[in-house]
């Protein structure tokens, strides 16, 4: 029996519909990505430093990559955070998971945000 | 009331008794969603190799194309395109497409996963 996906109780129709929409793009640009690096581009893909570099000269790659780190970044813990519902945790302790999944995915996306600017700025 | 969550429910991912094909695509795309966060972290992690300069991640891509690093690659990639595909079958159907047809979707997506996750490893393995 296969049960049609929906917000559940504390998860909210934003998020839920979010995690489906971000799912979609991550699709897509995985896609792309594949296709770039391993059917279009050097033949030994991303192998050296060097390639990265010269990967991130066409503008379209740090735009998509930096759409990618946060779509990929909030699935993925709106995603754990609806696993977490499942152990059905006090309003209080999901409060906590809250701010902790916040805090983490905020530092990782300036994180990731800030390693594709700095590769842009080097190069040359 | 169903779709609600409780504790008993996390236990039973586990379970493999008395279980339907729609059981087995979940616990799938939830297996697969906890394998694929936990790489997603370690990559960005592994990534920050690059803010190093060339011989950081230079050295890191050695350590990279070893043969154990590649089989362990061959199951994000599986976990990928069993997410992925799992993924679109659960959004287009919120939406009310192709509800009738969920096992047979289900069904496609493992075999096209199968020959997905072949033609990959036999790239990194053969050619």
């Amino acid at each position: 029996m296969f049960e049609i996906s929906k917000p559940k109780s504390r998860e909210g129709a934003f998020l839920w519909l979010y995690k489906i929409i971000a799912g979609g793009l991550i699709v897509v640009i995985l896609a792309v990505h594949f296709i770039v690096n391993h059917f279009l581009g050097p033949k030994d893909g991303l192998l050296t430093y060097q390639a990265v570099l010269d990967y991130y000269k066409n503008p379209i790659i740090p735009a998509m990559e930096i759409i990618f780190v946060i779509v990929a970044v909030t699935h993925s813990l709106i995603g754990t955070r609806s696993i977490i519902l499942d152990t059905n945790p006090s309003p209080k302790t999901l409060k906590v998971i809250d701010w902790i999944l916040i805090a983490i995915g905020s530092a990782a996306i300036i994180y990731g945000i800030w390693l594709i600017l700095v590769l842009v700025s080097r190069i040359t | 009331m169903e779709n609600q969550p409780a504790a008993n429910k996390f236990i039973r991912w586990f379970d493999p008794r008395n279980r339907q094909v729609g059981s087995w695509a979940f616990i799938l795309n939830r297996i697969t969603a906890i394998g694929l966060t936990i790489y997603l972290f370690l990559h960005l992690i592994v990534l920050s190799s690059l803010a190093r300069g060339p011989e950081a991640y230079d050295s890191f891509i050695d350590l990279a194309t070893s043969p154990l690093f590649k089989f362990g690659e061959l199951f994000v990639i599986a976990g990928g395109i069993i997410h992925g595909l799992n993924g679109i079958r659960v959004g287009i159907t919120s939406f009310g497409i192709g509800i009738r047809k969920q096992k047979e979707m289900f069904y496609v997506i493992m075999v096209i996963s199968v020959i997905g996750t072949a033609i990959f490893a036999i790239k990194m393995f053969i050619l």
